[in-house]
């Protein structure tokens, strides 16, 4: 509350406070159960980074960028992609590309019982969800960085 | 096939605001017109009359679905869509800063 200029007022921020966290736990949720019904990888993802640009909108981007870094942000995104990529490729312990390898039948509307399936939507979404928080942040960081 | 007249509008409404608007700001909201209204007629492509969402659930019989590929196709054009809308903001915050405005008929060093 000492930097009044950073950010916005303090309604928004109370309000932000109070419903960043939900809005992240929904997002996670949403990518674990995305075998079972609609969503997934990309649209948890989508969510989990809509929850930090709503930090950076209500308190400026010092305080978002303090919880996640862009440098980490680009770790993040890299470690989705070969997370991903080493996946499929340890299906060919089985023989195939994108192989289920830890079961050979799931069962349905478990939420245990997809094999690969929920690793792969955990790779998606912190691709997505890095990568979008990332353009956003550059497209804020741009003003600052451009001026020469 | 009303509704697939109504997709066409929507497009030319988008291509009017591509065409015929000069802030840059505006071609861009003309081209994620643009973009909803062949997503739109996707969809609707797949659409059958009372049909259901295509998710399978417990105890729920398959019967009279939509079809789930053109929404899983409109699901990637989304995603495209979003990068070409972050590439497209970036290239017009870049333009803004090197000749200070969004209007696309001030924007020229070659005068001819």
């Amino acid at each position: 509350m000492k930097n009044k200029e950073v950010g916005m007022t303090l309604i928004v921020k109370t309000i932000t406070r109070l419903t960043v966290g939900l809005i992240l736990l929904y997002g996670i949720y949403i990518v674990l159960h995305g075998h079972l019904s609609p969503g997934g990888g990309f649209a948890g993802g989508v969510i989990i980074a809509l929850s930090f640009i709503h930090l950076m909108l209500a308190f400026g981007k010092e305080v978002a960028l303090r919880k996640l870094s862009e440098s980490w942000a680009s770790i993040f995104e890299s470690l989705g992609a070969i997370m991903f990529l080493s996946i499929a490729v340890l299906g060919f312990i089985g023989g195939y590309f994108f192989l289920n390898f830890f079961i050979q039948k799931g069962k349905p509307f478990e939420l245990f019982s997809a094999g690969i399936i929920p690793l792969c939507n955990i790779a998606i979404s912190l691709k997505v969800g890095a990568g979008l928080f990332a353009i956003f942040a550059v497209l804020i960081l741009f003003n600052k960085s451009g001026d020469k | 096939m009303s509704v697939y007249i109504l997709c066409l509008i929507l497009f030319c409404i988008g291509l009017y605001c591509v065409l015929r608007k000069r802030n840059i700001i505006k071609i861009i909201i003309g081209l994620g017109i643009i973009e909803y209204a062949i997503n739109l007629f996707f969809v609707l492509v797949g659409y059958r009359t009372h049909g259901r969402a295509p998710i399978l659930a417990k105890d729920q019989v398959i019967s009279n679905m939509v079809d789930p590929i053109p929404q899983a196709l409109v699901l990637t054009s989304i995603v495209i869509g979003l990068a070409v809308t972050a590439l497209l903001v970036a290239i017009a915050i870049r333009i803004y800063e090197k000749y200070g405005t969004f209007d696309i008929t001030k924007i020229r060093r070659l005068r001819g």
